[in-house]
């Protein structure tokens, strides 16, 4: 392993060298563009020399570096929703260049872009990603006034769920634990609130979100379906900026402020939900002590320590309360924390070590004491997970020159996994059953060369070796074969020491991007990735809980693997108004996981017997065309899709669609300004229903009528489409020199649609020999939601 | 517990005011094939025990259930070698022992079916189970203990068996134990959640109160049944098997997958024609009161 490192290494450093010996009577110019207004770093921003194809985007840090030749060149700095600058420059050494940019007042007055527009879809290389600007999520509309990140990646194309209230998201037919979601390069294991319905990253503290879906660059790793990338604000380093909203559901605040103007700043935003507060008058008794809330913490600091180095550090804190009186008390959160240091060893060496943590558990607590009787024992169950993670990454990216830059570095993870523990007290007595804790490391060395040898042509490629130990303090178990679809039968165990290696596995990822500009309105695009996946989120319920716990690979257990080809093209209009792309995929993924038919995945400690290796295939055309400019702006996204699985010992060992297969999936995202204070937006979704079972017989036994498919076939039938509009309503008050605010009224499912979440069979409550088909609807009429939302 | 679960999970959505809601609806379904279905299930308590014999039907026809008169049943006591010929009568099969009970606790059964042209066979086997030491009641108003509907509340008391694990189905019938009248099945491992945990405790107070249907709490004057029946491991996996599948509603609901059967064809020459059901034994400890 460490020796295929250096030898990877080596060879990155010889392809640098042998690239930099061509770059003569060429100097960088380099820096970090701005926001003028709160000195917040912009991401993807074009640096470009007029007229020419040559140029680049600032990385995720605001850092550009720009190689060209000695002499007079104009520069010009351009994004979306900015007023583009230009810049004369005497090019006669290396040169440092900072560029603070103004936000366009609105989007009426958008000057039309003009040159090379780098960070279109159109000239970028890679396929399959979707970048997303706070400012155009917050334009959308909203559920019950929230603008939420998690929703507004569900309507890109590629990006489903199996419903209302799912916690997770599904992209190109992958399942919800296979997207890897980074808040500042720190994974969040559960990314919603109150089972689904509320993501947990709070708006006003994110500043951008990336969404790779396939193409993926080598830097990336650890899950086999998609990335998506948060970045959080650094904080306003120009003036104290306070942002809030107040809803029906909760409250958000933000404060941001330079700590010393335009070196360091920090910004602390928080929500808290109150529903149960409010709920309070309309319950009786002891439902009055229910407890049904929210609350997330976020935090960042930056601090720019010199020209060469900036420090970041990151935070975030939620938790998720459920509960009745003190007897049932059921809660779960996130707690990670990033520390970051940006350090530019010359104008083209950057590098970003990342640190983390990470921690995500939850807590599932009864107890007698406010309902038993005097004479009864004290009884209490107590029930907790979790999972925490300790990462390092150090990477650089090296800009060779305008035509070549190379990404490399090595990262690793340490994970503990804590499957359960169970405490049962009853009176003086009590029991505690306290499962194995699991270890693993992951490491990984990249190099990614990304090549512009012409306006036309441009290839990234990379590899990712990628390695993973099973580690011990643990203990292994084996298990016999035994017929699929059967729990297997335990044949020994073994307990292996502190950091003894109880399993390695290794994998040699390929990535690769080509794309090719036919002229400049129009590209083609192709991709090639191969992702592994070493942890595993065990659900067998419709859509991930809260509850649901997260294992290693193990001996038993293989890690997942997933190869991605793609295939895409992309247009820009000419005035920049419109984009449009398509791509097609097919996506392979080998070692899946399935469960044998009522799997005890809850303090079991051989949950492995109840697992079963499954593999997936999805394929798919995805198309989104996308309009920024104007008074009128939003995007239009389809996808046709299929994702299936075979899994021996289930649906009679043949393919059968995956439960979050949906055919067709179309989102319409439009917001028109009516004027300069009154804008208007829309959602509609319509997707085909997902695959299900029904019963097509009962068999009565013992007084119950139990649901049964004769054809023991699994998802041949399909729920009813879904489709939902969603409207919502933007008055900006008075725009006071200090004091803005504004009014948001949404209607969520105008139309009030009872989508079905499930469609399920039983015996009729009040008449057992009775049986009916019920459909749930998660949400079944219009959801009402208003917000004020102010800053000063 | 899956219901409790079940049950915070909806409160969630109607708290939030997000309206979940629930309609029945009629769905288009093709017939599937038929099978025979086997319900038998044996207890040591005393006097005449009953075996169904049916076919399966689509899932919400409301016509009577065919049944299989033809079959020839017949019940082997493993460890004393004994044979119990169930006999067909008003459309079950029944055995009325001469004196006493059939089920004996830790003995072996294998029931035989000859049915069409083939044979079938199953096993289990009767455990010991915990026994009810009281059982009592209380009447809660609105909102108290967190309950949504006023009436009697029923609880029973019972203390796991120290040493093995102890699978229990546990079952509460309103006055007589008529389908209809069929309030509650919950399962516990050692009168809790999971093996190993709660070895020898009290079965916790919630296991006690689960007999309750909250929706409909028992009334002045009601019966309450309650019912402990032992199950051994694949019966036990067994019936919660069909507990998951019948109660397959909520967020957190698990897909439909057909439950399995124990009854294996043993035609000489070997046969693929299947019957579905179970066979399952049980010893059975009960408690009743009246609520008034």
């Amino acid at each position: 392993m460490k020796t295929r490192l250096v030898k990877l290494l080596s060879i990155g450093i010889l392809l640098l060298w042998a690239l930099q010996t061509n770059a003569q009577q060429r100097f960088t110019l380099s820096g970090y563009v701005k926001d003028q207004q709160n000195g917040e770093s912009l991401i993807g921003i074009s640096v470009s020399k007029a007229g020419t194809g040559l140029g680049t985007v600032t990385n995720e840090y605001g850092f550009y570096s720009l190689t060209l030749p000695a002499g007079e060149h104009d520069i010009q700095f351009s994004y979306v929703g900015y007023t583009p600058i230009k810049m004369h420059i005497s090019l006669k050494g290396n040169q440092n260049l900072d560029i603070k940019l103004d936000k366009s007042s609105s989007q009426l007055n958008t000057v039309t872009v003009i040159g090379d527009k780098k960070e279109k879809a159109v000239n970028t290389l890679n396929t399959s990603i979707n970048r997303l600007d706070i400012a155009q999520i917050k334009k959308m509309p909203t559920f019950m006034g929230e603008v939420d990140v998690l929703r507004s990646i569900q309507t890109l194309p590629g990006v489903q769920t199996v419903g209302e209230g799912a916690s997770g998201f599904n992209v190109r037919g992958g399942a919800a634990d296979e997207n890897l979601i980074l808040l500042d390069e720190a994974p969040v294991y559960n990314s919603t609130h109150m089972l689904g319905f509320f993501s947990v990253f709070n708006p006003d503290a994110v500043k951008s979100v990336n969404l790779i879906k396939g193409g993926f660059p080598a830097e990336y790793g650890g899950r086999t379906s998609s990335v998506l990338d948060i970045r959080m604000k650094d904080g306003n380093n120009q003036n104290m900026a306070v942002n809030g909203g107040i809803s029906n559901v909760f409250s958000r605040l933000s404060i941001e402020a330079p700590i010393v103007k335009d070196q360091s700043s920090f910004i602390v935003a928080a929500r808290r939900s109150y529903i149960d507060i409010l709920m309070k008058p309309f319950l009786s008794g002891d439902m009055k002590d229910t407890k049904l809330n929210f609350y997330d913490i976020t935090a960042k600091a930056n601090f720019k320590l010199n020209k060469t180095n900036t420090l970041f550090v990151s935070g975030y804190l939620g938790r998720d309360v459920f509960g009745f009186g003190t007897d049932v008390n059921m809660n779960w959160g996130n707690k990670t924390a990033t520390v970051r240091w940006n350090h530019v060893f010359n104008n083209r060496l950057f590098l970003n070590l990342t640190t983390f943590y990470s921690n995500y558990d939850y807590s599932l607590k009864f107890n007698n004491g406010s309902t038993k009787n005097e004479s009864d024992n004290y009884q209490a169950y107590n029930w907790t997970s979790n999972i925490i993670n300790y990462g390092v990454k150090p990477g650089f990216t090296y800009y060779v020159n305008t035509k070549n830059s190379v990404h490399f570095g090595v990262q690793g993870i340490y994970y503990t996994f804590k499957p359960g523990k169970g405490v049962s007290q009853d009176g003086e007595n009590t029991n505690i059953k306290n499962l194995t804790l699991q270890h693993g490391l992951e490491a990984a060395a990249y190099i990614d060369h990304e090549w512009k040898p012409s306006k036309k042509f441009g290839v990234q490629y990379g590899l990712r070796l990628s390695q993973y130990d099973f580690l011990g303090n643990s203990t292994a178990y084996f298990y016999n074969d035994t017929t699929p679809g059967i729990r297997k039968t335990l044949t020994g165990s073994k307990t292996y020491g502190s950091n003894e290696v109880i399993k390695a596995y290794h994998y040699l990822e390929p990535r690769i991007n080509i794309r090719y500009g036919i002229n400049d309105n129009n590209a083609v695009k192709a991709s090639y990735s191969r992702t592994t996946q070493y942890m595993h989120q065990l659900s067998n319920t419709a859509s991930p809980t809260p509850l649901d716990i997260w294992t290693p690979s193990t001996n038993n257990v293989e890690p997942q693997v997933a190869d991605q080809y793609t295939l895409g093209y992309a247009y820009d209009a000419t005035n920049g108004k419109y984009e449009i792309s398509a791509e097609v995929f097919y996506k392979n993924m080998a070692h899946q996981l399935d469960y044998i038919d009522n799997a005890n995945l809850q303090l079991n400690q051989y949950i492995e017997a109840d697992l079963l290796p499954s593999k997936s295939r999805s394929y798919g055309l995805e198309v989104m065309a996308k309009k920024e400019i104007g008074t009128t702006t939003g995007w239009i996204s389809y996808t046709l899709s299929k994702s299936e699985r075979k899994t021996d010992g289930i649906n009679q060992n043949e393919w059968f669609l995956n439960r979050y297969d949906r055919t067709h999936n179309v989102n319409v995202v439009v917001t028109h300004e009516i004027n300069k204070r009154t804008s208007f937006s829309a959602n509609w979704v319509y997707a085909t229903g997902t695959p299900t079972t029904y019963a097509d017989s009962r068999l009565e036994y013992q007084g119950w009528d139990i649901p049964y498919n004769s054809t023991d076939k699994r998802n041949t039938y399909r729920m009813p489409a879904f489709h939902r509009l969603d409207v919502s309503l933007t008055l900006k008050g008075k725009q006071l020199r200090r004091w803005k605010g504004e009014w948001v009224f949404s209607l969520y499912n105008v139309y009030a649609r009872r989508n079905a979440y499930s469609i399920y069979f039983q015996q009729n409550e009040d008449d057992k020999n009775k049986r009916e088909a019920i459909r749930l609807s998660i949400i079944g009429s219009v959801i009402p939601g208003i917000t004020y939302n102010f800053k000063f | 517990m899956k219901k409790k679960f079940f049950r915070l999970s909806i409160l969630a959505a109607f708290i939030t005011g997000f309206s979940a809601c629930t309609d029945v609806i009629d769905l288009d379904v093709p017939e599937g094939t038929s099978y025979p279905v086997l319900d038998a299930w044996i207890t040591n308590e005393p006097g005449t025990q009953y075996i169904r014999f049916t076919k399966s039907v689509s899932y919400t026809s409301t016509g009577a259930t065919p049944i299989i008169s033809d079959a020839t049943i017949t019940l082997y006591d493993e460890t004393t070698g004994d044979v119990y010929p169930f006999v067909f009568a008003d459309s079950v099969y029944k055995c009325d022992p001469a004196n006493g009970q059939i089920g004996q606790l830790n003995h072996t059964y294998r029931l035989r079916v000859e049915y069409a042209s083939n044979i079938y066979e199953a096993t289990d086997t009767i455990k010991p189970v915990a026994t009810i030491d009281k059982i009592d009641y209380k009447y809660k108003e609105k909102g108290d203990d967190g309950v949504s509907k006023e009436g009697y509340y029923v609880r029973f008391y019972a203390t796991d068996m120290a040493g093995q694990t102890d699978y229990t189905w546990i079952r509460s019938y309103r006055n007589n134990m008529e389908k209809a009248n069929i309030l509650e099945d919950n399962y516990v491992i050692d009168g809790g959640f999971s093996e190993g945990l709660s070895d020898g405790q009290e079965f916790p107070q919630f296991v006690g109160e689960s007999v309750n249907d909250d929706e409909h709490p028992y009334l002045k004057g009601d019966l309450a049944i309650v019912k402990l029946r032992s199950l051994s491991y694949p019966s036990y996996f067994w019936v919660t098997s069909v507990q998951t599948q019948m109660q397959s509603g909520g967020l957190f609901a698990t897909v439909l997958a057909n439950v399995g059967t124990n009854l294996k064809n043993v035609t000489d020459g070997g046969s693929k024609s299947k019957i579905l059901g179970w066979f399952g034994t049980s010893a059975v400890s009960s408690a009743t009161i009246t609520t008034n």
